[in-house]
């Protein structure tokens, strides 16, 4: 039937985003620095496995950021749920020997209910999420600090310390530090939730029309809570893989985390506005700040202008996705998707 | 004197007006008609000033003009009422009404007593009931486009342009919308009025100019020619409006209202509701803005959070109005009278807005079957006569009449019993609306009971069998269609006793 044509490629979402993530990756080889031997240090498989590894907490926080923005909302509070989940982690294995499985249990518990909390009181107590969340980043550092007592916890390994099975996260297997891992399954796991699932088509609808979605007989401040949850869980997962990556729980850790989340969803399309965005876009928009930031620390360039740069490229980036100034650039990859 | 030549514009390369040329006269109300995507919003786009790369020229009074931005048409004089609610919702109703024409003191303060003052003058002649300090966010449709007409006739242009502005408004406003328009007539400005409305246009227009498919077709003397001739011109083929046949109503009761009284603490929305609904009925509620015909459609949804009295029955079960979710599966349907911002999800594509009601009936463990979704969509578009070019295609790239169409698919894929549809033909072009009363008219011999509210009562006369009209809360008549007239239920309307 010619009236199911499906879209152009074109005219996907995603299709920008990952274009840009290949035409970066391109300006990365051409311009990387090469080693004595003459080979671009760049593409070293170390090189690029560290720039996954690197972006792995990062990306993982930005998954559940992509759900809530798509939802209508925003989530402030993902950096200080990734300090309180540290936080927890270091303590549950050293001070309170709770062991491996228990410990994670547990931290996720917590940031999940953050989440919870979160997305109740923005959807039944009528709060905008910005003041909520805002609310939350104050609250879940006070509650971090107040576990530690205001100190970070370094992790050791042994009896009366924490079991080697921790070690996981500095682990590599094939080559591929564990956290990535983690990261690529955490994305196609929920790419699918979010593409093929009745729960993803909510959350597309709320964003797009509350009114409308009320009327059609969703419910609403269920699925947006559902969004809260999901992020306070990937913050509280990041918060794992950030204490088993650097073994310190810290409670002053994660701050600013919020904002690299939030600039990671919108390069990769998603509007801030709801109803628009794809998990594809964001798992683009969270490689192209790495692989910036790693191309700018392989030239040695300071922290201060790496973040200038940063800056620019987050409203360069919205710039063009909001113009469509690519558009007959992408007239070389038009084609009609059987 | 109004004169346009050879107007061209393309969008994207698409030529979509043809050459248009014609003029109109100072003291001259004319009417400019067509089918939705005839180019009537584009040339008036063209003409205030948000489109500046057309070809042709305009010349006021033999003097060429050319706007780089919507702000020089207004100064020049050219002022506009918009298809669209264009108020800004969180000021109040005199700030709107001047915005952007601000009465003024020293160092460019706002003079509010002032703005306030003249807005309560403004405001009498429209009978406007409340205080000009209102905020507009908390007005009703209709008042916020009275709040919008004001604020356009409240300027000193010479020239006046409205895009369906009666599309919100009830019987009584047209009425003082039309008294305010004659006096610009008389003043001899140039007033352009564009409707859907065959009855207000032959009222207000001396002159009607017809656009079809980005060309101008003509320009007629409104009473010389008649309804039938200028149908079609506008659609091109004959066209002719006739009743419809009625359905045939059965006896199995589908609803049966019982002395309800809707209420919160401070509002009473509806009192002494009674009516009783046949499987396959059409009942029209008609009333003025405010008669509580939306609220009643509403509340039966079970999204009027209010309080209530009175018995409802649901074919032989007692039904307590909650929730739009628990509504739906007892098989209703509610179609909300402003599509844009209750009704469609801009942005995603006709698939999606189509299933969503239903979504589980696709999906199995939350997973959708995106095919057999996508055939039961394309199937019931089909069946709709939804005209479309992809169903992966963004809902807001289909005209008014179609997204309408979306949204009643939407409701017909849950196989409703009882749809409550509020005002099914706001704002949609005339072959559009054909398409929908004879929709209506097929799902009803198939048994599905409607209630329909429209501010449109020939239209109401048309479709359906009975009438209930209401005033202020309170069932003024419950007339039956094929005896009684427009006249009649404006008469009841306006409450003005029995006949």
């Amino acid at each position: 039937m010619s009236k199911l044509n499906k879209l152009r490629l074109s005219e996907r979402e995603w299709v920008r985003p990952v274009l840009g993530v290949f035409i970066i990756f391109v300006l990365c080889v051409i311009v990387s620095p090469a080693n004595s031997k003459g080979s671009l240090i760049f593409l070293k498989f170390e090189n690029l496995t560290n720039i996954l590894r690197q972006v792995s907490e990062n990306g993982i926080i930005s998954v559940g950021m992509t759900f809530v923005i798509i939802a209508g909302g925003i989530d402030l509070s993902v950096g200080s749920i990734l300090a309180l989940s540290a936080t927890i982690t270091a303590f549950g294995l050293m001070d309170w020997q709770l062991g491996f499985f228990l410990t994670l249990l547990i931290a996720l518990a917590i940031s999940s209910a953050a989440g919870f909390l979160n997305g109740a009181i923005t959807s039944w107590g009528k709060i905008q999420s910005f003041i909520v969340t805002l609310a939350m980043m104050t609250a879940a550092r006070g509650f971090a600090l107040f576990i530690s007592n205001n100190n970070s916890r370094d992790i050791g390994f042994g009896p009366g310390a924490a079991p080697d099975i921790f070690k996981i996260f500095t682990t590599s297997y094939f080559g591929i530090p564990f956290p990535v891992f983690i990261f690529i399954t955490v994305s196609i796991v929920f790419l699918i939730i979010l593409k093929m699932t009745q729960l993803g088509r909510y959350v597309y609808a709320i964003g797009s029309n509350e009114e409308a979605a009320i009327l059609a007989g969703l419910k609403v401040k269920r699925i947006r809570t559902y969004t809260f949850i999901i992020a306070g869980f990937f913050s509280g997962l990041a918060g794992i893989i950030h204490t088993g990556q650097l073994l310190q729980g810290n409670p002053n850790d994660g701050v600013g985390f919020e904002l690299d989340a939030i600039a990671a969803v919108v390069i990769g399309g998603t509007s801030l506005n709801g109803g628009k965005g794809t998990l594809e876009g964001t798992f683009a928009g969270v490689l192209i700040i790495g692989l910036l930031s790693n191309i700018l620390g392989l030239h040695g360039i300071q922290k201060d202008f790496q973040l200038m740069l940063k800056g620019a490229i987050i409203v360069g980036a919205v710039f063009i996705q909001g113009t469509g100034l690519q558009i007959n650039f992408l007239h070389f990859f038009r084609r009609q998707v059987k | 004197m109004l004169r346009l030549s050879t107007i061209k514009k393309a969008f994207s390369g698409v030529e979509v007006l043809h050459d248009i040329s014609f003029s109109m006269e100072r003291g001259c109300v004319t009417a400019l008609v067509g089918e939705n995507g005839a180019g009537k919003s584009t040339l008036m786009k063209i003409l205030c000033g948000v489109y500046t790369d057309y070809n042709g020229e305009i010349f006021i009074d033999d003097e060429k003009i050319f706007f780089k931005n919507p702000w020089e048409a207004k100064h020049a004089g050219i002022s506009i009422i918009h298809q669209e609610l264009s108020c800004i919702p969180d000021l109040t109703v005199a700030e709107n009404i001047f915005l952007g024409n601000e009465p003024l003191r020293k160092f460019g303060l706002v003079n509010f007593s002032r703005l306030r003052g003249d807005a309560r003058t403004i405001l009498k002649e429209f009978d406007f009931p409340y205080s000009p300090n209102t905020i507009v966010r908390n007005l009703s449709v209709g008042w916020q486009q009275i709040v919008e007409i004001a604020h356009a006739l409240s300027s000193d242009a010479g020239i006046f342009i409205l895009d369906e502005p009666t599309s919100a408004l009830a019987e009584s406003e047209i009425k003082i919308l039309f008294k305010k328009i004659r006096l610009l007539k008389e003043k001899g400005k140039i007033i352009i009025f564009i409707s859907h409305r065959l009855e207000e246009i032959y009222e207000i227009a001396d002159e009607i100019a017809v656009m079809r498919d980005g060309r101008f077709i003509g320009k007629y003397s409104a009473t010389e020619i008649t309804r039938s001739e200028l149908i079609g011109k506008m659609v091109g083929s004959k066209f002719y409006e006739t009743k419809l046949a009625k359905s045939v109503a059965c006896n199995e009761m589908a609803l049966q209202v019982e002395d309800l009284n809707v209420f919160d603490n401070s509002t009473t929305y509806l009192s002494g509701i009674t009516f009783t609904l046949m499987n396959g009925e059409i009942l029209g509620l008609a009333g003025l803005l405010g008669s509580g015909k939306s609220e009643l459609l509403k509340f039966l949804f079970g999204e009027l959070k209010a309080q209530h009295t009175g018995k409802i029955m649901l074919g032989e079960n007692i039904y307590v109005p909650k929730s739009a979710s628990r509504s739906l599966t007892k098989k209703i349907f509610y179609l909300p009278k402003d599509r844009k911002t209750e009704g469609i999800f801009a942005g995603l594509d006709i698939i999606k807005n189509s299933s969503i009601s239903v979504l589980s009936n696709y999906a199995s463990g939350g997973y959708i079957h995106k095919t057999r979704e996508a055939k039961a969509v394309a199937n019931k578009s089909l069946e709709l006569n939804l005209k479309f070019k992809s169903l992966y295609q963004n809902i807001q790239t289909l005209s008014g009449g179609n997204q309408q169409k979306v949204l009643i698919g939407r409701g017909l894929l849950n196989n409703p019993k009882l749809l409550l549809l509020d005002e099914p033909t706001r704002g949609i072009d005339i072959g559009a609306k054909e398409g929908i009363y004879n929709l209506i008219n097929g799902l009803s011999s198939k048994g599905m009971s409607f209630i329909i509210s429209s501010s449109d009562i020939p239209e109401l006369l048309r479709i359906c069998d009975r009438i209930l009209v209401l005033f202020n809360g309170v069932p003024a008549a419950l007339l039956n269609a094929q005896e009684t007239d427009t006249n009649k239920i404006l008469h009841y309307a306006f409450n003005e006793g029995q006949l």
